[in-house]
Formats: structure tokens, sequence, C-alpha cells
């Protein structure tokens, strides 16, 4: 047997996703071919999803070897760990008075925890720390405005690349702040808070 | 007669002040990601999505336009200088660009790059100003059913012809329509697939998906990479050509042209293909074939014009029936729609400042580019001293801004970073994400066409067959997708693209 491995997992993603939106569509009605319903074009798209998934099956059963890289015991446990911390922060977060509960606060508080256990291992901060310097930006943007926006997630981010030095971080800081001001700010004008509001 | 009055009419349009100003940001803007690898023009458009919208649209896809073919300039420079393709259009310039700058050829390998993609772009303005008037005429007598095969054709040879299983490009196509399926259902005002979140009745955000598959997951991957960067090879030389390279090139810059107008205008063509599709015919065709490998000029004048031509006729599709052929066309009618116009025949009707403005600008944008890149040359290779570490935080702060900026929203933001982890993780199992988008883009449209075309035919499915212009396109759909299952016909494109990107 020539797995390939890349291609399984494509394929069991792919149809997985098919098979939950397939389910989700039972709300819909789905009309008839003449007069169709909000239901129909969906349908139509899941099915051809589904079928494709399966025929990448079929062939990754065929025409591998094509292995993906082996995660190492601490990567998977890390991973699992995000996600479940990630989702227990999220859940106690929308039950927190005041801050923590407010807007879309509980998703990004969610989101930013799940990266930052993950990215405890080094290998996963490329991905994770980029993620979760994205999120807390997100995070803090209303509340304590652009400039200590910009400020944390690139220093947070800046954990991802071992060359980094504390001068340059802080060059990098500095300049992005400035320049950001200057496009955002003075030249679009876009509304969005730059110092932290009390 | 009309096209010389309509071009006229266009001219005017590019030469206001304000629209020359965002044509040479733009070119500025593409000459520098062309340059750093890295970071690609379809990142770089998303990027720079949220800030045209206080343009109006016509300067919002001038200095847009601008960035996809300044790419392509850019791109050409690096490949030459430091054997360091910055775009994957330019791969296969480094083959014999970087063997002319080790034979102390860079100066002219630079010249014919920029004088063939000068050439090539100005014989592609033409092509898309008279092809314009002609395709539209054509379109206007398209029914929903034939709208609806086109579209699909469309999206079939972008799954066909982009990297990889075709397989899996065809079930990316089939994620991105299922995505698009999210939102408020245009003819009932039913809520699809929102789990009761307001943000998305207007579906998942387009930006927030192009950013993260593009932006955010390409910086991931990039920081994964051990940083590699080549020395330059010895001074650039004189910019001069001599007599005999002269001669030698121009056949094949009128190739080149050829051959990259033709493959722009297919969906899912666009710059890698056509560039490499000229290089092997160089290799094929050129009467100095025996030197391949060793420095030919023609392996650089060839790809370098046919990238060019082939990123502005890609224009065509788009701005005559409105359907995007590769990724950064999806931008563009993204960029488009949340300007309020509606892509498709009518355009060149209805907004006739921006189609002929728009082709205007083009010309006028080869030529600022030619003056930026030939003398400036030393500047540009300067950006590459700029080391990563710098560039990631920049590229990931104004993703942050621009996606935040959309609506005022952090939801976006928290969209964005989902699709980046969801980006990087399709990478990893080498799911293409440019089918995924042109999916997303024209799955709407496509269930619109398709609902009226059955209204019409009164659910009778023969429509599409029995429609003699609908039946053409299927079955050339079938006839491209029936190719791939050749095995010598797939072979060939696999090592194609291998090398091509």
């Amino acid at each position: 047997m020539k797995l390939n491995a890349k291609d399984l997992i494509s394929a069991g993603l792919l149809m997985s996703f098919a098979a939950v939106a397939l389910w989700l569509n039972l709300d819909h009605t789905l009309g008839s071919a003449r007069r169709m319903g909000p239901g129909y074009m969906p349908m139509l798209a899941f099915w051809i999803l589904m079928g494709l998934g399966g025929i990448t099956l079929v062939l990754g059963l065929f025409n591998g070897p094509d292995p993906i890289e082996t995660w190492t015991p601490s990567e998977v446990w890390f991973l699992i760990g995000g996600a479940a911390a990630g989702t227990v922060a999220g859940l106690a977060a929308a039950r927190m008075p005041g801050f923590a509960s407010v807007g879309w606060n509980p998703l990004g508080i969610g989101l930013f925890v799940g990266c930052m256990v993950a990215s405890i291992v080094p290998s996963w901060r490329p991905l994770f720390l980029v993620s979760g310097a994205f999120t807390l930006f997100g995070i803090v943007l209303e509340p304590l405005g652009l400039m200590v926006a910009i400020s944390i997630s690139v220093i947070l981010s800046s954990f991802a690349d071992k060359t980094h030095t504390p001068l340059g971080v802080a060059g990098l800081v500095v300049f992005l702040c400035v320049l950001c001001w200057a496009v955002f700010i003075y030249e679009l004008d876009i509304r969005v808070p730059v110092w932290p509001q009390f | 007669m009309d096209l010389i009055q309509n071009l006229g009419h266009g001219f005017g349009v590019a030469f206001t002040l304000n629209n020359l100003l965002f044509c040479f940001i733009g070119c500025i803007i593409g000459t520098a990601i062309g340059v750093l690898p890295g970071i690609g023009p379809v990142a770089t458009i998303s990027l720079l999505l949220p800030i045209t919208f206080g343009q109006p649209a016509t300067t919002a896809i001038i200095m847009l336009a601008g960035i996809y073919y300044g790419a392509q300039y850019g791109g050409s420079t690096t490949a030459i200088l430091l054997n360091l393709p910055g775009e994957v259009s330019s791969v296969v310039t480094t083959l014999e660009g970087y063997k002319m700058a080790r034979n102390g050829r860079a100066g002219a390998a630079l010249t014919v790059a920029a004088c063939g993609s000068f050439f090539a772009g100005s014989v592609a303005t033409i092509l898309v100003a008279a092809s314009g008037p002609l395709l539209t005429q054509v379109a206007l007598s398209f029914g929903p059913a034939d709208y609806f095969s086109l579209m699909f054709l469309g999206l079939i040879i972008s799954a066909v012809l982009a990297q990889g299983s075709v397989a899996k490009s065809i079930a990316m196509v089939a994620l991105g329509v299922s995505l698009g399926m999210v939102g408020t259902d245009v003819q009932t005002g039913q809520q699809r697939f929102t789990f009761g979140i307001p943000e998305l009745s207007d579906g998942v955000g387009f930006v927030s998906i192009a950013m993260g598959m593009f932006g955010i997951a390409e910086i991931i991957i990039n920081l994964e990479r051990p940083e590699s960067r080549s020395v330059m090879s010895g001074k650039v030389g004189s910019l001069m050509m001599t007599r005999a390279e002269v001669r030698r090139s121009i056949p094949s810059v009128l190739r080149g042209t050829a051959v990259g107008s033709m493959l722009g205008i297919l969906p899912g063509g666009g710059a890698a293909l056509s560039s490499f599709a000229s290089y092997m015919m160089e290799r094929k065709l050129s009467s100095h074939r025996h030197e391949f490998g060793s420095g030919a000029i023609e392996g650089v004048a060839g790809p370098e014009s046919a990238n060019n031509a082939a990123s502005q006729t890609s224009f065509i599709p788009l701005l005559t029936l409105g359907i995007p052929g590769n990724a950064v066309m999806a931008l563009m009618v993204g960029a488009l729609i949340i300007q309020g116009i509606q892509p498709g025949p009518r355009m060149v009707e209805a907004q006739p400042d921006l189609f002929w403005g728009l082709i205007a600008s083009m010309w006028v944008g080869n030529l600022m580019l030619l003056v930026i890149n030939l003398p400036l040359v030393g500047m540009w290779v300067k950006l590459l001293a700029v080391p990563y570490r710098y560039m990631y935080p920049s590229i990931m702060i104004f993703c942050a801004i621009g996606v935040y900026s959309l609506q005022n929203n952090v939801f976006d933001v928290y969209q964005t970073v989902v699709f980046g982890i969801f980006g990087y993780l399709c990478s990893k199992l080498r799911l293409e994400g440019a089918p995924m988008l042109i999916g997303f883009v024209l799955g709407p449209m496509m269930e619109e066409h398709l609902r009226r075309a059955m209204l019409l035919s009164r659910g009778d499915w023969g429509v599409f067959i029995e429609r003699p212009i609908s039946a053409t396109l299927l079955a050339i759909a079938a006839i491209a997708l029936a190719a791939m299952l050749l095995p010598n016909i797939r072979k060939s494109k696999d090592a194609a693209l291998q090398e091509g990107g």
C-alpha cells in the first residue's frame, strides 16, 4: 500500500466539514429545482465537496507515499491542552462580569489562552505566537488604544524568532507606532482609539 | 474611431493628479514586494484593500493593479542579481538570468527584462482595450444558464491549472463555494449557517479569508524556514545591451508576449504559468538553444515579457465578464463589490471611467516601472538587507489594523486568526488556497444564476445542454477535466508547475 498521509488527512477534513454542513443544512427548506429554497445550493455544494473528499480519499490510498512530519508527544499534548484551555478560558470569560464578557472578548480571550498554552512548545511558536499576538491586538485595541496594542503584540510576536534583540524590538515598536500613526490616523483618519481610555 | 476616443477618455482619467499618484504608489509597493521574497501580491493587495476604501473605485483599482504588475517587474531584479526569485513568476528567470549576472552581464539582463516587460505590457494593454468592448457584446447575449456554465468552467480550469492534485484543488473550490453560502439568503432573507452571529449575516469576511490564508499563514510558514539569503554576484555592470544581444532578444520578446497574452486570459493562468511556458518554448525554438544553461539572454527576455503580458491580460475576463481568473483577480472582485460596483459585462458601459482609466493607467504604470526599476536597481536590492525578523511584525500589524478598520469590529480580527491557522494547516496538507478564494467569490454569484436559470427553464436541468453557449462551455470544462486524467499531460503539468510555481 502506498498511503498518502497528506491526502488522507485532507480528505478526512473535507468530508467531515461536508458532513457537519449537510447536517446544519437540514434546517433550511430545499424547495424544488424550479423554485430553489435557501437550502438547495448549499446542499449541492456540500454533496459535491463530500464526493470530491471521497475521491481524494480513494486516490490517497494509492498515490503515496507522502508522509507528514510526525509530531512529538509534547507537540500533540500541548496542542490538545491549548484547545482545552482555550475553550475553558473562553467559557469562563463569558460568565465573568465586566470587561471579560463584553462583546467578542470571550472569543478573543479563549483564542489567546489557547495559543499561549500551545506555544509553550518551541516548535509551535511561529504558528501560535503570531496567531496569539494577532489576537492580543484585537483584545487590547479598543480599551487601551492603538499604540499600546501595537507595542505589546509586536513584543509578543518577537519571541517567535530567536534572532531578535531587545534593542531591535524596541526600535521596531517605535518605528511601527510612528508609521501607523502617520498612515492610519493622520492620513486615512480611521476611527480607532489611539490612546488608553479611562 | 471609437477605440481611440475611448482610450483618450481613459488617459484623461489616468492623468488626473490623484490617479497618477496612486498608480505611482501602487507601482512602488509592487516593486518592493516583488523584490522581497516571502510576501506576494495576494497578501499585499488584501493588506491594502481596507486602505483603498476611502478612495474612489477607479483610483483604488488603479493602485491595486499597479501592485500586481509592479510585482512582476520587481521579481525579476532579485532573480537576476541574487538567484532569488521574489515572486513565483520569476522562478524561471533565475535559470538564465543569474548565469548572465555571473558572466558579468547583469545589466543587460535587467535591461532586457525591463524593456521586454514594457513592450509586452504595452501590447497587452492594447489587447485589453480592444477585446473589452468586443467580449462585452458577446457577454450581453448570455442568459443565466450560460453564466452559470461560464463560472463553472472558470472554476474547473482554475483548479485544473493549480499546483498539485486536481481532486484536491476542485475540492478546495467546492469548500470555497460552501463558505460562500454563509450569510443571508438573497431571495428569502433567511440566515444560513450564521449561528446567530450578526457579523456573519453578510457572509464570512472576504478580507479576513484573504489576509488569513495568504498573509498570516505565509508569515508563519516563512518563520519556520531558516532564513537563507545568497550574496550578490559582482556588480550590475553596464545597463546597455550589445547589438547582438538586442538582435537575439527581439524574437524572444515577441514570442513571450504572445504566449503570455494568451495564457493570461485563461482562468487560473496568470503570470507564473506563462513565464514557465515561455521558457520551455524558448528552449525549444530559440536559435541559440545550445547556450541555455550558461546564460542565454532569450531565457530572460521571453519569460519576463510573458509574465508581464499575462498579468495584464488576466484582467480581461474580470473586466468583461466579471469572472476572476486567479486569486489576485478574486481580490479585485472583492474590492469592486465593496465599492458598490457589481463586476460584469455591463461594467464597460456603466463605468467607462473605471474601465478605460484602468487600461490607460496600466500603460502609464508600465512606463513608470521602467523608470523606477532600471536606474534605481541598486536601491531595490538594498531592501533585501532588511531582515525578515523586522518584516513579519510589521506585516502582522498592518493586517490587524486593516482588518479591524473594515467595520471597526474586533470580530474580523479573530476571524482572520482562525483563517490564518486554517491556512497554515492547508499548506501543510498541500491544499491550495487560491482555488478556494476564487470559489468563495464566485459561489454566491453562481447560486443566483443557477436559481434564475432553473426558474426560467421551469425546473428542467436540460437547459444547460440545450443552450449552445452553455453546452460549449460545459464541454470545454469536461475536456479540461478529462485531459488531466491522461497520465502524460498530468505529468508534464506537474513538472511545469514544480519549476514554474
